[in-house]
């Protein structure tokens, strides 16, 4: 049912302020349109008088329902939820719905950050994520929230890297889910150094994972993360890798990524000639969309006066 | 500009084989779009009204048009969307915001306008760039959306970019915000929104475009980024924005302005990524979509464009990366 204002008692003491549009704004096709149009006109003209009552909630929650992109409306609502004394919680389970309608809205999310951080709880959160993943589990902004969430609340801890799991368990395609584990195990420590035992551990969960789809990118650029950050040199996963690419059996290179570290470690250990073949089943035969990549990479090597 | 999307769809009519850039029925399309104020659509998006006019003008500069809208009333336009404070709003009556006023004052530098500001708003570019200025956050360097406070590296690129075309770099400390978007940079090489937020295209894009106004694309580690940027060609020739995520028209532009501000273009095959794009036409209404098949839009249509005037596509007007 669409809603009116100018027959609300309610709203008799307000006069709608137009749109000024620079000319007169065409009828409207569909009923939707005249009722967003009214809203519209109330709300320009409760801001003008900077009013913030009970009645603008429920004016800015009517037209965040019929657009919620419009960010104005999110951030009269922020305020005028500061200066009513209206329950933070009720707010978050109204955004409940309206954000799993509106799956790639960006206001959405920063109004719920900032409604989380007065609460100052990260309670009922995990679920409500859990819920908004089942529709899109890659959402950058959920994931985003998810790690301001970590952060604000400083949940580094087992239970989170267990629900990460879950999710790269789920599909181990899903860049945000190892970009968030990133975050638990290296980026989100500030600096903290990583233990031996933890690089050990996070190489092999990411060979396990390169088991299972030996060319999906995610993990080979984690493990190419985790033994950069660790300072360890490439040669380190060389058996590893030799399972997957090997330059004696040309013909059975189950992944270009492991060609590409392949080529790193014959560069390492000062092999040249193994190196550009290396570069050149990648340039000509396993990745050749990208030859004028790879050949920059021999151009490179060649420069070099490595010995082969 | 309406942002309605349709009524066209990319790619559904077969394509001659000799595969060609519609180019009048582009610039027809983006001239329909302002006459379609019937539509619900046209006023659901007009929070993006500022945005759309100047993907708009500038898929009509590409296409070798740039006349095809008229210029007095799109100053016209995008001034009454100027606020006292100097930031700009997505239309009349609407909040200012950095990307409104980011789009203004392109539009404005597209249209060579920055004297009819003058004399229609009095300091007008002085207070625009100070409106931007008070939006970087001191402490780290970042700037906000709008006195709201939501930040992303798309406001500070945004941030840079204006100043720059107004010349009033000096408005800001560039070194914080240099600072800020080498911290956003992540282990694959790539750049997200924040600090330690994922990779994405379009971030790399503002991080890069920020960087290169800053002149400080010394800091980048060009090779991990530029095999990164690589790696989103797919087998269909189509660019994705992030690992295993499906190709989308508007990366033609995204990941391409980043390789070319890295001199990398060519590492992506750039005769399956133009055959790509031009599979996303409306050969008959004109515009394009995100993948053959799907609704046209202006957005995929400019970006769309600038990717091809990137690849040198033969007829396009040549685009700045930055």
């Amino acid at each position: 049912m669409p809603r009116f204002y100018h027959d609300d008692p309610a709203w008799s003491d307000v006069e709608p302020i137009a749109q000024d549009d620079g000319g007169p704004n065409p009828l409207a096709a569909i009923a939707y349109t005249d009722e967003y149009s009214e809203a519209m006109g109330y709300l320009r003209a409760v801001m003008a008088n900077n009013e913030y009552s009970e009645r603008v909630l429920s004016l800015t929650e009517h037209i965040i329902t019929m657009n919620p992109a419009h960010y104005t409306v999110w951030l009269y609502r922020a305020r005028a939820l500061e200066q009513t004394d209206t329950s933070l919680a009720d707010e978050i389970a109204w955004l409940n719905p309206t954000a799993l309608m509106h799956l790639k809205n960006y206001q959405i999310w920063h109004h719920r950050q900032t409604i989380i951080d007065r609460l100052g709880s990260p309670d009922g959160e995990a679920d409500f994520i859990a819920t908004m993943l089942g529709q899109d589990s890659k959402n950058y902004h959920v994931w985003s929230y998810r790690q301001w969430l970590v952060k604000r609340f400083g949940i580094f801890d087992d239970k989170e890297l267990a629900w990460t799991e879950s999710m790269i368990e789920e599909d181990v395609r899903n860049n945000s889910a190892w970009n968030h584990r990133w975050f638990l195990v290296v980026g989100g420590r500030g600096g903290q150094g990583v233990s031996e035992d933890i690089v050990k551990r996070e190489i092999e969960y990411a060979q396990t994972a390169i088991r299972k789809a030996p060319q999906n990118e995610s993990p080979w650029n984690y493990l190419r993360g985790i033994i950069r950050h660790a300072k360890l040199p490439t040669s380190t996963v060389k058996s590893f890798i030799l399972a997957f690419a090997d330059l004696e059996k040309p013909d059975e290179v189950y992944s270009s990524h492991a060609l590409d570290l392949l080529a790193d470690i014959y560069i390492e250990e000062n092999k040249k000639d193994k190196a550009m073949k290396v570069l050149d089943l990648l340039a000509n035969k396993y990745d050749p969309i990208r030859a004028h990549y790879w050949n920059y990479r021999k151009g490179l090597l060649e420069e070099t006066g490595a010995v082969g | 500009m309406s942002l309605v999307s349709g009524p066209g769809r990319g790619g559904m009519t077969a394509i001659p084989a000799e595969l060609q850039l519609f180019v009048d029925k582009h610039v027809r399309y983006i001239q329909s779009l302002d006459t379609r104020k019937d539509e619900l659509e046209y006023w659901l998006t007009e929070h993006l009204r500022l945005n759309g006019l100047y993907w708009g003008l500038t898929a009509l500069h590409l296409l070798g048009h740039p006349d095809a809208l008229p210029r007095q009333e799109i100053i016209g336009f995008v001034l009454s969307c100027l606020h006292g404070n100097g930031g700009f709003g997505a239309a009349p009556g609407h909040d200012a915001h950095i990307l409104y006023t980011v789009s203004g004052v392109q539009i404005l530098a597209t249209l060579n306008a920055f004297d009819e500001l003058e004399e229609r708003v009095k300091d007008g570019r002085k207070k625009i760039g100070q409106y931007i200025a008070d939006l970087q956050d001191p402490e780290t360097g970042t700037f906000a959306g709008d006195e709201w406070g939501e930040r992303d590296t798309r406001f500070l690129y945004g941030a840079l970019n204006a100043l720059s075309l107004m010349n009033l770099l000096h408005l800001v400390n560039v070194d914080k915000a240099v600072e800020y978007v080498q911290s956003c940079a992540n282990f694959d090489g790539a750049y997200g929104t924040r600090p330690g937020a994922e990779s994405h295209a379009g971030q790399v894009f503002t991080c890069v475009g920020a960087l290169t106004i800053a002149g400080r694309l010394d800091l980048v580690d060009q090779d991990k980024l530029g095999a990164w940027l690589s790696e989103r060609q797919l087998k269909n020739g189509g660019l994705n924005g992030r690992p295993e995520k499906k190709e989308d028209v508007c990366y033609s532009w995204w990941v391409m302005s980043s390789l070319a501000m890295l001199n990398k273009l060519h590492w992506i095959d750039g005769k399956k990524l133009t055959s790509f794009i031009l599979q996303c036409q409306d050969p008959e209404g004109g515009g394009l979509a995100d993948r053959p098949g799907d609704m046209v839009d202006v957005f995929h249509t400019v970006f769309g464009l600038a990717g091809l005037s990137l690849l040198k596509y033969p007829g396009l007007a040549e685009v700045d990366p930055v």
